[in-house]
């Protein structure tokens, strides 16, 4: 296969509409910082997550959906420091060489796409509901660990 | 640091959203909210897996699902039943939250510009659909010499197959009011028939 990287680590079918409104009604009644829109209500391709802060010492985030309704999905998060990571699930041909599945994590502070550096992501179950409660509660455990670290360890030491 | 609660210590945070979703929802609630946006046909045990139940538990609540519309159902290779949202049952609840946002008027202008971004598509690809598109470049991939026209990638394919769904549920959202303005001009008609005779 020759086929360029980002042909082939598209996300599979079109946006579903109904997934982003379920995604954005997660946020906007579970997370008191975000305020979820979809970006454009008749025809949209994202839902947008505005946070009133960021992580570390970023000011603002926002945190962009894409979820197609074949299950695959976007959580790119990006502030107003600069710093940029993704959670994500579609195929990537085994490019990811450490990342056995289709769920994957691009790191900070660059959210990189190097093969070598996309890691095997802490979020592993499939209905949306439960990918966003996940997005929702680690992005709240580095809120308060004031770390970026948490974002993809998974787990949320005492 | 202000703002809302600190996260309760997790060990593995599919574990810890799994039990919240649990706590806060009964087995109905789950399969239902899982079979919503189940658009492949789908097995029973596959769906109770993902809404955390019994197989037995999740087949009951599918079955009635069914009988409401809210689930269509097929056969399987196998002999199993398979299940899957109901298209119907989609596009009457995606119509119903266009319609609580958008005026009709609205609805008209905005299905027009999908329109025609649909038109655009077709015209600058030289195909019908999306679908034929993927076709064509993979005959573009398997005889690289002789092909030099504009080759689309997937976000263009997704884009154009994402414009074509939500312009079905614009549709039906305009129809429904539409439908619904004669229906009721129609009843008020009657009425005032049966009053005047």
């Amino acid at each position: 296969m020759t086929g360029g990287q980002t042909e082939s680590h598209s996300l599979r079918g079109p946006i579903d509409r109904p997934a982003l409104l379920a995604t954005r009604d997660l946020f906007n009644d579970n997370e008191p910082l975000a305020t979820a829109t979809l970006d454009d209500f008749l025809n949209p391709r994202a839902l947008k997550v505005e946070y009133d802060d960021g992580l570390q010492s970023a000011e603002r985030s926002r945190i962009d959906v894409q979820w197609t309704t074949r299950n695959d999905y976007k959580y790119h998060y990006t502030d107003s420091g600069g710093v940029n990571l993704r959670w994500g699930r579609h195929p990537h041909n085994g490019d990811y060489i450490q990342v056995p599945g289709p769920e994957h994590y691009h790191p900070p502070p660059d959210a990189s796409s190097d093969p070598s550096t996309v890691e095997e992501s802490c979020i592993k179950q499939q209905p949306e509901t439960l990918v966003t409660r996940a997005v929702i509660k680690l992005w709240r455990a580095a809120y308060h660990a004031d770390s970026l670290a948490p974002l993809n360890l998974g787990r949320n030491p005492p | 640091m202000t703002g809302p609660a600190e996260p309760e210590p997790f060990e593995d945070i599919n574990q810890a959203v799994r039990e919240d979703w649990v706590a806060g929802t009964t087995p109905y609630e789950r399969v239902r909210e899982v079979v919503s946006r189940t658009y492949a046909p789908t097995g029973a045990d596959t769906l109770a897996d993902h809404a955390h139940t019994s197989p037995k538990t999740a087949r009951k609540h599918l079955n009635t699902l069914a009988d409401d519309g809210f689930v269509t159902t097929e056969t399987g290779a196998n002999g199993a039943t398979l299940y899957r949202r109901s298209a119907e049952s989609l596009v009457v609840e995606q119509a119903a939250d266009i319609l609580s946002e958008v005026s009709t008027e609205k609805l008209r202008d905005r299905i027009a510009e999908m329109r025609d971004q649909i038109g655009e598509f077709q015209q600058e690809y030289g195909v019908e659909s999306p679908e034929e598109l993927a076709v064509d470049q993979t005959n573009a991939l398997l005889d690289e010499s002789t092909r030099t026209g504009e080759k689309p990638d997937d976000e263009t394919i997704r884009e154009w197959k994402t414009t074509r769904r939500n312009l079905a549920f614009a549709n039906a959202a305009l129809s429904i009011a539409n439908a619904e303005k004669f229906v009721e001009a129609g009843s008020q008609t009657d009425n005032e028939t049966v009053s005047s005779s």
